[in-house]
């Protein structure tokens, strides 16, 4: 009750809740017109994925999905799809149809399956239901191989997303609590690859990859993106908070330098390795490019490459297309529902002072 | 045993020098306080001697051992830190018992020792809390119990004292004199407030930019202090300095008193304001106006300012009726007067 009446709070002409003051109807109006620019998208997308090939076609779109209703037909195999025809003396019937030839359709009663009839397709409207194309989904996931291709993604993601993390963290490490000679330089050198994009690398990287023949293998498209000079930089910027006492205190406790790394160093900065590792599974999970390189076979595909295969040079299945988009969204909406409050919370420089 | 040498220790950072060849020799079971300015060098010295920054040149002894070039670990001294430095992340117990598991001591040891720690600190309540949810004085003894587990052959303290309000930290001080009764280990303890130097101290070593001053006991360095920076730093108020000329033996101080002084030359005589009292009638006495009365009820501090200026500061016993503005007369203990020479150095 207590939220309710927090929600709906407004300042009011008196500020004690009353009536509608300028502000509360703009940051209503702002608020709800953010809610619908944010989630119009998603949700449009959920429900497209759900409709069918010629729903999807259809204009006006619906908002909902239909399914057409059909018949089982004595003296048909398949069921039929049925619709309300509006005869010429404006009466309506049910029928079910048999075929469409040009701008006509043959149309029978279900009851009476003997009569057919001629039907203009301007004077019926096909009979719907609300209903889900589960087929979208069904389809690619067991016939197409995309189970294969969600295993890919999440092995790629993880694996990368643990190496990331391992790598990054010790080179912020040394570059944060270590004095020693070219610190600097390289902290430079590292930055300054963020200025140098994917694509003036993509021949040589190709290069590097196929010499060691990693070519068509996951690991090829794992091993080039794990050092990422974003993730240095941020994890470097968040350990240099961390205060030296603190190693010195591990240090004055037999403590090792793998150790102070292990047991001081990371737990400290889980703020800052919840946040890369948002990152790094958003990157990978939503890499494309390096991938569509790299995989070369079926079997290897990630989803983001095997979504590709259904925009053909001819044919779009778009039905494909967004079902399984809304697959590839699932993980990347979770980590963010699970790790989101590790951004917010810092426990690093808790114990001092 | 804990016996701690240093052998003309020098530390250098980028080129500048600032600790200056510095002897010293911490006996076994002693308690020596390193105090000075800021930036005086005195924790320099201390990450010197715990090993946590290495000399440029000279010497660490520990025991006679020559660790100078042994990693903090190693050498067997447990540091409390100014900041506590306690793992945010751990608890309690795992901040005491840290230090142990990296030695691998068996779990039953380390049990038996954080236990015994927490009995002494009073803090065994809070070995399953982190260090986020305990006051600043719990956390001032869990950084020191962090320390005591080890069984350390010597003590570091840095300011440990400095992060605490007033009350909290009259009484630390006294715990802390109460478990170096009790452990009878060798600490060395680093502070700037020369009253928890003075009331802590075995002996005193007084450090100025990168120098020792002067080492001796408390009262030592109260009674006979070795030059004009030491007679200026210890002791509260701080002690009436007058740069004077000597001749015949006589010096002559503002308002025409005279004191003995042997020698001749530029001299300068040191009161302190202890040594002061109203003069009687026709005792030869300084003469000021006074500026200032500090009531404290047990003393009376008064400021004042002699003729030609010079700042005279006395602390009368009770609660005397001195008022702003009134001319008062102080005649000084004779038998403690403190007289240096040219270069400041104490003359006998």
């Amino acid at each position: 009750m207590n939220r309710l009446t927090f929600l709906l709070a407004r300042r009011g002409r008196t500020g004690a809740g009353r009536g509608w003051h300028w502000t509360d109807v703009v940051t209503w109006v702002w608020l709800i017109g953010g809610t619908v620019l944010m989630f119009g998208p998603a949700l449009w997308l959920v429900s497209s994925s759900l409709k069918g090939p010629a729903q999807l076609a259809e204009f006006p779109p619906t908002l909902l999905p239909y399914v057409q209703e059909t018949a089982q037909v004595e003296g048909y195999d398949a069921p039929l799809p049925l619709y309300r025809a509006t005869a010429e003396d404006g009466e309506t019937r049910v029928l079910a149809e048999i075929r469409r030839v040009g701008t006509n359709a043959q149309m029978i009663d279900p009851a009476a399956p003997d009569e057919r009839l001629n039907v203009n397709i301007a004077d019926r409207e096909p009979l719907r239901r609300l209903g889900i194309a589960a087929d979208n989904y069904v389809a690619p996931l067991v016939a197409n191989d995309f189970l294969r291709y969600l295993w890919n993604s999440v092995f790629v993601t993880v694996m990368a997303t643990l190496i990331t993390l391992v790598t990054n963290s010790m080179a912020a490490f040394a570059l944060s609590k270590y004095r020693f000679r070219g610190r600097d330089a390289v902290m430079l050198l590292i930055v300054a690859t963020l200025m140098v994009p994917l694509s003036v690398i993509l021949v040589p990287l190709y290069s590097v990859v196929n010499a060691t023949g990693l070519l068509g293998s996951l690991w090829g498209v794992i091993l080039p993106t794990v050092a990422t000079p974003t993730g240095v930089f941020l994890l470097r910027q968040y350990m240099l908070t961390i205060p030296d006492e603190l190693l010195e205190a591990a240090r004055m406790d037999h403590a090792s330098e793998w150790q102070i790394y292990w047991r001081i160093v990371l737990p400290l900065a889980a703020p800052a390795l919840a946040v890369l590792a948002i990152f790094s599974v958003v990157w990978r999970w939503n890499d494309f490019l390096w991938p569509l390189i790299v995989l070369s076979r079926r079997e290897t595909y990630t989803l983001q490459v095997g979504l590709n295969t259904y925009a053909g040079e001819l044919n779009v299945q778009w039905h494909y297309i967004l079902a399984m988009t809304v697959v590839t969204m699932i993980p990347v909406v979770l980590v963010f529902v699970f790790l989101q409050r590790f951004i917010t919370t810092g426990i690093a420089g808790a114990g001092i002072k | 045993m804990g016996r701690i040498q240093l052998h003309g220790i020098t530390r250098s950072f980028a080129g500048t020098e600032v600790i200056h060849g510095v002897d010293l020799a911490v006996e076994d079971g002693e308690l020596v306080v390193f105090v000075g300015p800021s930036g005086c060098g005195k924790s320099t010295l201390l990450r010197l001697i715990a090993g946590l920054d290495r000399p440029t040149t000279g010497r660490v002894e520990i025991d006679g051992r020559d660790v100078t070039r042994v990693s903090a670990a190693d050498r067997g001294l447990a540091m409390v830190f100014q900041s506590y430095a306690l793992y945010p992340h751990m608890t309690v117990r795992q901040n005491l018992s840290f230090g142990l598991e990296n030695t691998r001591m068996p779990k039953a040891e380390i049990a038996a020792r954080v236990d015994e720690a927490a009995r002494m600190l009073e803090i065994g309540e809070l070995l399953s809390r982190r260090p986020t949810q305990l006051s600043g004085g719990q956390r001032q003894r869990v950084a020191i119990g962090r320390a005591i587990v080890r069984e350390p052959l010597a003590f570091l303290l840095d300011e440990p004292l400095s992060n605490l309000d007033a009350e909290l930290r009259v009484s630390m001080r006294a715990e802390l004199a109460a478990l170096h009764d009790r452990l009878g280990t060798t600490m060395i303890y680093v502070t700037h407030d020369q009253v928890e130097a003075m009331t802590l101290a075995d002996r005193i070593v007084v450090l100025r930019a990168g120098r020792v001053e002067q080492v001796d006991t408390p009262l030592g360095l109260f009674n006979r202090p070795g030059n004009l920076f030491v007679a200026g730093f210890i002791g509260a108020p701080n002690m009436n300095l007058f740069r004077t000329r000597a001749e015949g033996g006589v010096a002559e101080l503002p308002g025409g008193l005279k004191v003995d002084a042997r020698g001749a030359g530029e001299v300068t005589v040191g009161i302190r304001p202890q040594h002061l009292h109203l003069a009687d009638g026709g005792e030869a006495a300084l003469e000021g106006t006074v500026r200032l009365v500090e009531a404290l009820g047990t003393e009376t501090v008064v400021h004042a300012a002699a003729a030609d200026g010079t700042a005279l500061v006395t602390v009368l016993p009770g609660q005397a009726a001195v008022r702003p503005g009134e001319t008062i007369r102080l005649a000084p203990d004779r038998a403690a007067l403190h007289l240096f020479d040219a270069d400041g150095r104490r003359m006998e």
